[in-house]
């Protein structure tokens, strides 16, 4: 139900409390989101010295600098295929789970709450409980001792990163996933199973299609995220997967070279605007 | 669907379910190792970590600035909030869409780009490491998700509401502080939880802006874990879990209790 | 006059206004149905009334003063919304207290109007309950007295039976008519159910993409509805087309109709209510006089409804329906069979500038 909103013109002589009901929030956006972002592009433009200044003047030099070093051409290519491996893992485990959560008909609010909750714990304890599970005398490690299986490498390396990663994910997705199914009429089903299609038949036919459009945002999502994340691959990669990301932390943190941090972030916004690009095409088929 | 498939189907729902929750849940018993480095199974138990915990000075005074900061956040993300999301619902204005759009932006934008753009301009205002810097920081992403949670809020109410309140002689201000207010504390105190648990886990900005003079938890959290391989932070992280479960709980309770209200 | 309202116009941006040219007036204690298809602008007309809506031009007057550009909430106007739009956080007598309250009543006063206002509507017994604790009717009548409390001037109802099953709707009809007439209380009455707006009101509006078509009492909008549009939405209705004669008759077909105050040149539309229409069997019928209309036709359908026969008729001039009540014929025709349609000649409504191509 929405609510009756009275009309434009019947409110026309509150243009002034209109303004000053928004001036805060336009006040924070302008002074730490909008002015930060157009000055960290600007900052694409500029160069470092050596010992850390910014010359003069605005060109090209940054960015043809790193676009001339292939340590950034394949840093790039690897934060897009892990990306791109994160988003597909956590689809595949989050599919079920979600498609079961929303036919469970008890519990069904306490199960949401389960799987949407982990959300709200802070990336660092929830990364840090992969640590303790992956670790070297943690928790899966030990356990595949017990079976007398050597365990592989899992922290420190991409391995570990990409488990980390997609349990972090995962409440995302699957919040996608459930709002994609909340169209899944399981009448549809029924009308299909009436109709002689078996249970992979109406998976395939009717389900999937249907669900298609919460996949593709919750991939979008996935992807989006796994793309820019910085806590855990530095936690679970040991300093041994350079990404992005961390390398963007690196950058302003460590080198203090701001210009290559800056260009590295233009280079994950048109990541971005790329991946959206997909999704808008993607969802016009699916539609 | 056969017995066996249908078996297979459950022991396949809940190794997911476990996989999702193993962390959190697994910080537990390894908190109460009594062994000086995290390993499994501790070859002891002891509340030994905890005890340490009191007294590691950097903890104890990054967990008093979290909260305060968080608080601070909570208190100024509904006061900005607030007006912002009674004005994009109840006035009818050009451009009014771009700019819901505009105000939930920051949560589409990477926060290591967002902490890293905020450092750059911050830093020439001597903001970096500074309260007030922080909060601001911390600000940007907590709007969006205030002023979704009461946009959602104000535009759920039940039908006509107001307008009655309005024929009966009500004036907006009345209407405001009589039927609206009232009937969005559910969305008041769901965004303010969310305002505080967002500010309090921030991590990626605040590891930019809060730079090293003031201690955030979330933030020696992670410098610690990256010097020391102790049960510590297991200790840590079990408390604020069972912190967030409370709040969840509290908030749980307070819509529950405005569910009833406005059905 | 009480309420006046004169070529109240409204537009949304560029688009054909909701509402406009409109213009009406009614008298104190008097019944106005609003009538007409979803999307007429009859509820955006009552919201006008109410001020929830601003007119873009016209003017509307209470009492002789113009409130046009007065905020709704100095207006005096009671409201019933089409949700009922009980505020859900009070109890029933918060509810009703609020508009007493908004105008600074003493304490005492309130309580006892607010009992004497849940009184009116048998509600005497509900007062500390919350909104959903009620029946739907009972929220209807709590809405009510929350509206009749404060006074108003005028009485703005918006579809407020539309929420209610059949046989609470007619109750409550003639309740609302009761306390209406009881208080003299100056009352709108949107509705699109015409039975609803002929069974209670004094007279009727019928309105159509924004603008009048007719207004009347009920049996003025039943009996001479002013357009086609009219004389279909208020009931069943037959439609044939004609060829004005220079003699004032109507060619249909191979027949002649006559009107009851006819003229015109060429084409026409001739509407008929089908229970006004009589069947005999083929050649019972003398010719068509001043005062009856005949016309030759063929049983095409037959459907039987408990109450009534409902005849589909082939004639010359096209299809018609036709319905008789069921006693009244003992031996009901049968498809195929010839008959002689018959009606009385003022029972012919004529337009003759509407025909659509």
């Amino acid at each position: 139900m929405t609510v009756s909103t009275v009309d434009a013109d019947a409110r026309s002589g509150g243009g002034r409390l209109l303004l000053t009901l928004l001036l805060p929030i336009i006040f924070v956006n302008v002074i730490a989101f909008i002015a930060p972002v157009a000055n960290l592009v600007a900052m694409s433009f500029r160069e470092a010295t050596a010992t850390g200044s910014m010359k003069e003047g605005m060109d090209l030099a940054t960015w043809s600098s790193l676009v001339g070093d292939a340590y950034y051409w394949s840093m790039l290519w690897r934060t897009i295929w892990i990306g791109a491996l994160i988003t597909l893992v956590t689809l595949v485990l989050s599919y079920p789970l979600a498609l079961f959560v929303s036919r469970a008909e008890k519990a069904k609010a306490l199960l949401i709450v389960l799987c949407i909750s982990p959300l709200l714990i802070s990336a660092v304890v929830r990364t840090y409980g992969w640590m303790v599970i992956l670790g070297d005398q943690g928790f899966l490690p030990a356990l595949l001792r017990s079976f007398n299986v050597t365990p592989p490498r899992l922290i420190n390396s991409q391995l570990g990163v990409v488990i980390g990663m997609t349990e972090i994910l995962m409440p995302y997705m699957i919040l996608s996933l459930l709002s994609g199914f909340g169209k899944l009429d399981t009448t549809l089903e029924q009308a299909a199973e009436t109709l002689g299609a078996g249970p992979l038949t109406v998976f395939r036919r009717i389900v999937l299609p249907l669900s298609m459009p919460g996949v593709l945002l919750g991939c979008l999502l996935c992807f989006v995220l796994a793309v820019s994340s910085f806590i855990t691959p530095k936690m679970l990669g040991g300093g041994r997967v350079a990404l992005l990301a961390t390398e963007i932390y690196d950058q302003a943190i460590v080198t203090l070279n701001w210009p290559v941090a800056a260009c590295l972030s233009v280079l994950i916004l048109i990541v971005f605007g790329t991946a959206l690009l997909f999704y808008g095409q993607l969802s016009k088929i699916v539609e | 669907m056969p017995k066996i498939s249908r078996g297979f189907h459950a022991l396949c729902i809940a190794s997911i379910m476990t996989f999702l929750l193993a962390p959190v849940i697994l910080v537990f018993p390894i908190s109460f190792s009594a062994d000086a480095y995290v390993a499994w199974p501790p070859s002891a138990w002891s509340t030994r970590w905890y005890v340490a915990l009191l007294h590691n000075e950097e903890m104890v005074t990054a967990f008093r600035n979290s909260l305060i900061i968080a608080a601070c956040v909570t208190a100024i993300t509904l006061i900005v909030a607030m007006p912002a999301a009674v004005a994009l619902t109840r006035w009818n204005f050009l451009g009014r869409d771009a700019l819901t759009s505009l105000f939930t932006a920051p949560l589409l934008l990477p926060s290591i780009v967002l902490g890293l753009a905020i450092l750059v301009i911050f830093a020439g205002y001597g903001l970096v490491g500074s309260w007030p810097g922080v909060i601001i920081g911390h600000l940007v992403i907590t709007l969006p998700y205030a002023l979704r949670v009461l946009i959602t809020g104000l535009s759920t109410m039940p039908a006509f509401v107001e307008d009655a309140a309005g024929t009966l002689g009500a004036d907006p201000w009345r209407v405001f502080r009589r039927i609206t207010l009232p009937l969005m504390t559910p969305a008041l105190v769901a965004s303010a939880a969310l305002a505080f648990i967002v500010s309090f886990d921030e991590v990626v900005i605040s590891l930019f802006i809060a730079g090293t003079q003031l201690k955030l938890l979330p933030v020696s959290l992670y410098h610690y874990v990256e010097s020391w391989t102790d049960p510590l932070v297991a200790a840590v992280s079990a408390l604020l879990v069972l912190g967030t479960l409370g709040i969840v709980l509290i908030v749980e309770r307070a819509i529950g209790f405005g569910k009833a209200v406005s059905k | 006059m009480y309420l006046e309202v004169e070529s109240l116009e409204k537009r949304y941006g560029h688009f054909a206004p909701s509402v406009s040219d409109l213009s009406f007036s009614l008298g104190q204690g008097e019944l106005l149905g609003l009538l007409g298809p979803s999307g007429c602008g009859k509820t955006t007309t009552l919201r006008m009334i109410s001020g929830l809506v601003q007119a873009t031009s016209g003017k509307i007057k209470v009492g002789g003063q113009d409130v046009t550009r007065l905020p709704t909430y100095r207006r005096n106007m009671g409201v019933m919304f089409q949700s009922y739009a009980l505020f859900p956080h009070m109890t029933i007598a918060e509810n009703v207290a609020f508009g007493l309250q908004m105008r600074k009543a003493r304490h005492a006063d309130i309580a006892k109007r607010v009992e004497s206002a849940l009184a009116m509507v048998h509600l005497s017994g509900v007062a500390e309950r919350k909104p959903r604790e009620l029946s739907g009717g009972q929220q209807q009548r709590v809405a009510l007295a929350r509206a009749l409390v404060i006074e108003p001037d005028i009485l703005l109802l918006d579809e407020p039976l539309s929420n209610l099953d059949a046989k609470l709707r007619d109750n409550m009809r003639g309740e609302i008519r009761d306390i209406q007439q009881r208080l003299r209380m100056t009352t709108v009455f949107v509705t699109h159910d015409q039975t609803e707006a002929m069974a209670i009101c004094d007279r009727i509006i019928v309105m159509n993409r924004g603008k009048l078509e007719q207004i009347g009492t009920p049996h003025d909008i039943y009996e001479n509805p002013a357009t086609p549009m009219v004389a279909e939405f208020v009931g069943r209705i037959n439609r044939l087309e004609g060829q004005w004669r220079s003699d004032g008759a109507i060619a249909v077909g191979d027949s002649l109709l006559q009107v009851k105050d006819g003229g015109g040149t060429g084409r026409v539309l001739i509407m008929i209510r089908p229970h006004r229409i009589d069947l005999g069997a083929w050649g019972t019928a003398s010719a068509g006089s001043a005062e009856e209309n005949t016309i030759a036709g063929t049983i095409r359908h037959v459907t039987y409804v408990g109450d009534t026969f409902q005849y589909e008729v082939a004639t010359t001039g096209g299809l018609l329906q036709v319905e008789k009540a069921t006693s009244s014929m003992a031996d009901p025709f049968q498809p195929g069979d010839a008959v002689t349609l018959r009606w009385k000649t003022r029972d012919t409504l004529t337009f003759s500038t509407e025909i659509a191509g």
